[in-house]
């Protein structure tokens, strides 16, 4: 059965309100188009789970679809600096912040995955984040040594972007996995876009290299540049033009709904071109 | 946009290289480094260590490979680029347990804000409830600073904004050693920060007068060790491309 559908269908998938972990890291893997055709499809109220996230989040703050942001870390790093349109929707109060570090939106996924309430870390002794995310301390039973438990984060969606995946769902990820194989296990669906559909048998000839298996997939879109202007390992490097241009566009003016548009139709015929995946359902038949 | 002069720029490129060498030599033979995102003064400064005086030692990185050997050094310190020529992959969520099990002795971090107590600011600025800036948060900081051996900050702004008396918010603290920035390194003693020693053509004055806490002035303080001849030879080679120079703001549009 084939899990095959347009980026458009996929994206549907997702409802205002929902909690969606985003795949890949800062700008390498990162699910761009999903996030671009999450904000022409007008979505709003989402929560927002990564460990270090850049472009996908700061557009999705620009475009007025985000509730809530738990991260270790958003910002562009050094090439561009703050995150601008996160750091307007935080200050202005529009936006909720959780903060975190990177372990401990591990550990909330983690509990996720394990199937626990939540789950315990180290560290955070020396840190105001605790206190202010509300992470409660409690004494390890056995030991009288305090941890800090993150509640459960049970994310509605993982998005993730590959470079291959099949029909049934199958997917592999080349380069450093990032926290994807965690996310996939942690949410309660999860939707893939893929550089490429790969017959069944690259993933037989291989099972050991299969990151996610099929059956815990919902949905798959074939989305070559499907992370651009971030990279994607070892296709395509960061469009730095992009980024810069993305950036220019979202804080020239102060709302800017005109240039989000344009850049969203800027990218729109590239992020369509999933007619290229009922193509491959096609031949696939034939094959 | 002002354009920098000649002079801004040569400055701001010899405090560069004072830094990448001053970073490298804080990472000892054999041991096990981790550098994060968004740092690449000591990404430099790890591959120096292990050109020069370290090469048994461990670089696990934030991209997720274990003692890469790129052709080139990428300019974002988490670019898949960066892997090339590992022999092993290892997850984010591997490294932190690293961390945790207390196997990591050294990590570079940044800071927004930092006191005399070491404490460090990469969250907001004013009130955390209404905050005045929203920084980008500290990444895996905020429980690895507790968990490395040892912490070295870094910082390529020297200022009263940056080196407070206290900080808004604590991120994270502890097992701090040493602070280098354009000027000057602080070392870690019992009462806080202090000057270590300060970098050639930088005068004492210069640094109290851009620190927002005090410093124990009592007794010399040495001036930096400028980069050795072959400091210098070993960064050309690994850095043509002057990655350490891109955190700079009289750099960042310099011709590189």
């Amino acid at each position: 059965m084939s899990k095959l559908i347009s980026l458009p269908e996929a994206a549907g998938l997702v409802r205002d309100g929902q909690m969606i972990a985003l795949g890949g890291n800062s700008l390498s893997r990162t699910p761009s188009a999903f996030a671009r055709e999450l904000v022409r499809q007008g979505r709003r109220g989402l929560t927002l789970i990564k460990t270090a996230g850049a472009y996908e989040i700061d557009l999705l703050c620009a475009a007025g679809a985000v509730a809530e942001v738990r991260s270790g870390y958003i910002g562009y790093e050094n090439l561009y600096g703050m995150a601008p349109s996160y750091r307007r929707g935080v200050e202005s109060g529009e936006i909720r912040v959780v903060e975190h570090a990177c372990y401990s939106v591990i550990a909330g996924l983690r509990a996720s995955a394990y199937g626990l309430p939540s789950q315990p870390v180290s560290g955070f002794d020396g840190s105001d984040t605790p206190a202010l995310s509300g992470f409660l301390q409690v004494e390890d039973p056995y030991t009288g040594k305090s941890v800090y438990m993150i509640p459960k984060i049970r994310p509605d969606w993982a998005v993730i972007h590959v470079q291959h995946a099949d029909a049934a769902g199958n997917a592999r990820i080349d380069g450093g996995p990032f926290e994807d194989v965690l996310i996939s296990r942690a949410s309660e669906g999860v939707i893939l876009t893929a550089e490429r559909i790969a017959p069944t048998k690259f993933f037989e000839d291989k099972p050991e290299r299969t990151n996610i298996p099929g059956f815990m997939v919902d949905a798959v879109v074939h989305l070559p540049g499907g992370a651009a202007p971030a990279s994607c390992y070892p296709l395509y490097d960061t469009d730095e033009g992009a980024v810069a241009a993305f950036l220019e566009a979202s804080t020239s003016t102060d709302a800017s709904p005109e240039s989000l548009r344009d850049h969203l139709r800027d990218w729109e015929e590239r992020d369509h071109r999933t007619a290229e995946a009922r193509d491959y359902r096609q031949t696939e038949k034939t094959e | 946009m002002t354009l920098e002069t000649e002079s801004e720029i040569q400055a701001a490129r010899t405090a560069a290289d004072q830094m990448a060498v001053c970073l490298a030599r804080e990472l000892h033979e054999g041991e096990r480094v981790f550098h994060g995102v968004n740092s690449p003064l000591p990404m430099v400064a790890i591959f120096l260590a292990k050109k020069l005086h370290a090469p048994g030692s461990v670089l696990i990185e934030v991209a997720g490979s274990v003692d890469p050997r790129p052709d080139r050094l990428p300019f974002s310190t988490n670019d898949p680029a960066l892997c090339q020529g590992a022999a092993a992959i290892f997850s984010n969520a591997d490294a932190y347990d690293l961390f945790a099990r207390g196997g990591i002795d050294l990590m570079y971090l940044g800071g927004a804000q930092i006191d005399k107590a070491g404490r460090v600011n990469m969250s907001y600025i004013g009130e955390p409830s209404a905050p005045k800036v929203r920084l980008p948060g500290g990444g895996g900081g905020s429980v690895v600073m507790e968990q490395a051996r040892r912490i070295v900050i870094w910082r390529v702004v020297h200022d009263r904004r940056t080196f407070v008396e206290k900080v808004d918010f604590v991120t994270q603290s502890g097992n701090l050693t040493r602070v280098v920035t354009p000027l000057a390194v602080m070392e870690m003693r019992e009462g806080g920060l202090e000057l270590k020693s300060v970098h050639p053509g930088i005068s004492v004055e210069e640094v109290t007068g851009r620190t927002g806490f005090p410093f124990d002035l009592r007794g010399e303080i040495p001036e930096t060790a400028p980069p050795a001849k072959d400091e210098l030879v070993a960064l050309a080679e690994i850095d043509p491309d002057g990655v350490r120079y891109s955190e700079f703001a009289a750099l960042r549009r310099a011709p590189r």
